[in-house]
C-alpha cells in the first residue's frame, strides 16, 4: 500500500524590511 | 526605534501624503521632506486603516496580516513613527 502524504503547508513569512526611507535633502538640482 | 505595539494607537501625520504604487506607496513628509517606501500594498492598508482603528492590532486585523506576520509589520510601523510618518494619537 503506498503512503499518503498530506501536502505540505509553509508559512513563508518575509524577514526583509516593509519600509525604506530617503531624504530628498541633497538632491535639489536634479529637476 | 521606537515601539510599536498592537495596543498602540496611531494616525498619519497631517503633512504626510500617501501616493499609492503597484508595489506598495510612497509617503512623503512635507515637514521632514523624508520620503518613505512601503514596499507591500497591505502595508499601505495597514497605514490607511490605523487612523480610524482603535488600535494597530485592529488596524493589522483590518488589513488582513496574520498573526505570524505581526512583528514584521510592527517593525515597519516603528520605522514610519520613528521617521514621524505616523504619529502617536490618543486612545
Amino acid at each position: 500500500m503506498g503512503h499518503i502524504t498530506e501536502p505540505e503547508t509553509e508559512v513563508e513569512v518575509e524577514s526583509e524590511s516593509l519600509v525604506e526611507e530617503v531624504s530628498i535633502d541633497g538632491m535639489c538640482g536634479v529637476y | 526605534m521606537t515601539d510599536v505595539t498592537v495596543s498602540s494607537a496611531l494616525r498619519l501625520h497631517p503633512r504626510v501624503s500617501i501616493r499609492p504604487e503597484p508595489f506598495g506607496a510612497l509617503l512623503y513628509h512635507f515637514g521632514t521632506r523624508q520620503l518613505s517606501f512601503l514596499k507591500s500594498p497591505r502595508l499601505l492598508a495597514v497605514v490607511e486603516a490605523v487612523g480610524d482603528a482603535e488600535s494597530v492590532g485592529d488596524a493589522l486585523a483590518t488589513a488582513g496580516v496574520r498573526d505570524e506576520e505581526f512583528p514584521i509589520y510592527l517593525r515597519a510601523l516603528g520605522t514610519l513613527r520613528e521617521s514621524e510618518m505616523l504619529v502617536e494619537r490618543a486612545a
